[in-house]
């Protein structure tokens, strides 16, 4: 896989400067992320953590041109997002990003197969393309004999592998994954924590957002965010159990 | 870029056929809206079409002159009123000029027996120009002539239907019934006609007009000569109908010493009876496409919620299509692919429903009901108006919120 990529080893993938959103007007406004500046660079496989209501998923959503920052600026691959009309938008998250959810998010009528075809399906390739790509993408996560299941006829894992290949299946040039183990036991989420590895492994960049130390510790970088802010863009192991420690003690 | 059409009607079959009961109940809306209105229309035209054909079956170019004065269609005063005379009749064959034949009927309900059969028959005396004026074909045997009519003879005409109730299957030709207790000789049997207003035209007896005014129904004993209910006054062609109603009414104004004010007669020709229950089918018509008007916009309600509630349930997969990248003209072209198809089959299976609908009518009464294009195309366009608009107005709007907004719904 990792020939796909044209970029060189060190390119940023993702730049956010002095990124800020609100939700709500006025006096009424609440801030949910602000002054967040972060570079992600091709390759990495990072970890975004912090306690509940510290701005990771929003953080997640404007990577994922899923949401738009109010203020502030974003570039992806280079490429200034934030004014960008809705059809560009559309354009990316179809062909530069893929987004893996913790409720995966599948479409119910549709077979695994159909669900990663999909995405093709909005990239203009053709139907006879679309199966093998999608067939290929299913065997990448290991799902070759499932590929005409419906969702509600598969596991929870085998789930989250569809989403996954759903995600891959247009070669983006960034894998984005809300909690994806979140609604996983540990031995399931261990066969999706793999499959993230094998990715990386191939040169995708992959950014996850996680509540989960254990998951994190599998990642090359940790982001820990608080209050809306990045608290440090590089947190050490160490650091992250003193972390995870005090986070607990607050907790209990 | 962007999804073929193959890929979006197919994936527009399968959505709809994963969501089958919400996917009827959409049709069903557009079903009832649309079979309702289409067949409603086709009953009302139908019986439009009915009234005017049994109006062309009273006979063409025919005039009818009644006694009293007439108000709007009704016979008020027609009973009562006796102010036309059988040499009234005669005045009118012999000096309108406009007008081709002339037939008096004076019309009693009478005992009838032959043999052990004893009924009530409305029995009419006229004169022979009855089978022509009237349109009336006699079916076996023959109609009386004028010498009979002026020498009395006690003979009769029978309806089919008479004919058959007092005969059965025996030859009624020769045969003496009894009228009013008076022995008649049948000598002919009138075609079959089928009603018409309300009355059976088969249902009845014909005899000489003399025979009826002397001996079978009581004199009026001041007038000379003696009372009908009716003249039937044919003109010569459609073109002459109104020269010949101006005859008639200068004439019997003549005879009738009438200088100034109201007839005490009315002249009526049959434009003017069709007209009159035009109005009254019409009213019909009006009140059968309100009634369907109203099943088409309760259809239309129905539409319009199960469309509303759906694109609500919806909105998260407009979110997860447009996470993946399908763009907003994707999404509007998907939920109206979907909205047409639902359209189209509730529209078709509509139709279907009102065509049999009509059938089934056309064969099970006397009314010709048929499916007209335009009721069809009226029905259509609602049904499908109100499922396209409720269907895509607010799947648009679900389509511009952001992808993450709309899946959080």
């Amino acid at each position: 896989m990792k020939s796909r990529f044209e970029l060189p080893a060190t390119a940023e993938i993702v730049r956010l400067e002095q990124v800020e959103k609100r939700y709500g007007q006025g006096d009424l406004a609440v801030m949910a992320v602000q002054d967040i500046n972060l570079i992600i660079r091709q390759g990495e496989y990072c970890a975004i953590m912090g306690p509940s209501g510290s701005g990771k998923s929003t953080t997640m959503h404007i990577i994922g041109c899923l949401d738009r920052p109010c203020s502030g600026r974003y570039y992806l691959a280079r490429e200034a997002v934030e004014q960008l009309d809705d059809d560009d938008l559309a354009y990316i998250r179809n062909r530069k990003i893929g987004f893996v959810f913790q409720q995966f998010h599948l479409l119910s009528q549709l077979s695994a197969l159909e669900n990663v075809m999909l995405p093709m399906a909005y990239a203009g390739i053709p139907r006879q393309q679309r199966q093998e790509l999608a067939e290929a993408a299913l065997s990448r996560v290991g799902l070759e004999h499932r590929m005409s299941n419906r969702p509600n006829q598969l596991s929870g894992g085998q789930q989250q592998r569809v989403a996954i290949a759903r995600a891959i299946v247009n070669q983006p040039i960034l894998l984005l994954a809300d909690e994806p183990t979140g609604a996983l036991d540990s031995r399931t989420s261990q066969e999706v924590m793999d499959i993230f590895q094998s990715l990386n492994d191939a040169g995708m960049t992959i950014v996850m957002v996680t509540h989960d130390a254990a998951v994190a510790q599998l990642c090359q970088r940790i982001i820990w965010f608080q209050d809306g802010k990045i608290m440090d863009p590089h947190l050490t192991s160490a650091k992250l159990e003193q972390y995870s420690s005090v986070k607990a003690e607050m907790v209990a | 870029m962007g999804v073929d059409l193959v890929e979006n009607v197919s994936m527009a079959v399968r959505t709809l056929s994963a969501n089958k009961l919400r996917s009827c109940l959409t049709m069903l809306g557009i079903i009832i809206g649309n079979a309702s209105v289409i067949a409603m229309i086709g009953v009302g035209q139908g019986t439009q079409k009915f009234v005017n054909q049994q109006f062309e079956a009273l006979g063409t170019n025919v005039l009818f002159v009644l006694p009293g004065i007439q108000q709007g269609g009704s016979q008020l005063g027609a009973a009562q009123a006796n102010t036309l005379v059988l040499a009234d009749a005669e005045a009118i064959a012999r000096e309108a000029p406009a007008v081709a034949g002339v037939t008096p009927e004076k019309t009693e309900l009478l005992r009838v027996n032959w043999a052990d059969q004893d009924t009530q028959v409305s029995v009419t005396g006229t004169t022979p120009s009855y089978t022509s004026v009237r349109n009336a074909p006699v079916g076996r045997g023959r109609f009386f002539n004028q010498l009979e009519v002026q020498s009395n003879h006690r003979i009769a005409v029978l309806g089919s239907e008479t004919a058959s109730m007092l005969f059965g299957n025996r030859d009624p030709l020769g045969e003496k019934i009894r009228i009013r207790n008076l022995s008649f000789q049948v000598i002919g049997v009138m075609a079959e006609k089928g009603s018409s207003m309300g009355t059976n035209q088969d249902e009845v007896i014909f005899v000489p007009i003399t025979v009826m005014a002397n001996q079978l129904s009581g004199r009026d004993g001041s007038l000379t000569s003696p009372t009908v209910q009716s003249i039937s006054v044919s003109a010569h062609s459609p073109e002459t109908i109104s020269a010949a109603q101006y005859q008639v009414t200068n004439l019997l104004r003549l005879r009738h010493n009438i200088k100034k004010g109201d007839n005490d007669f009315t002249v009526r020709s049959q434009q003017d009876l069709l007209r009159t229950a035009n109005t009254v089918t019409g009213m019909l018509v009006v009140l059968l496409a309100a009634t369907s008007g109203i099943s088409l916009l309760v259809g239309g309600i129905g539409i319009m919620n199960i469309m509303l509630v759906s694109v609500t349930e919806r909105t998260h997969e407009i979110g997860l299509r447009k996470a993946i990248g399908a763009t907003r003209t994707d999404l509007l072209v998907q939920f109206t692919t979907e909205a047409v198809i639902l359209s189209l089959v509730g529209g078709a299976c509509g139709i279907l429903i009102a065509v049999a609908g009509t059938l089934l009518v056309t064969v099970l009464t006397p009314l010709e009901a048929a499916v007209s294009p335009a009721a069809i195309i009226l029905a259509v366009g609602v049904s499908g108006a109100i499922g396209l608009g409720f269907g895509v107005v607010p799947a648009r709007s679900a389509a511009r919120l952001e992808p993450i907004v709309a899946l959080r719904s």
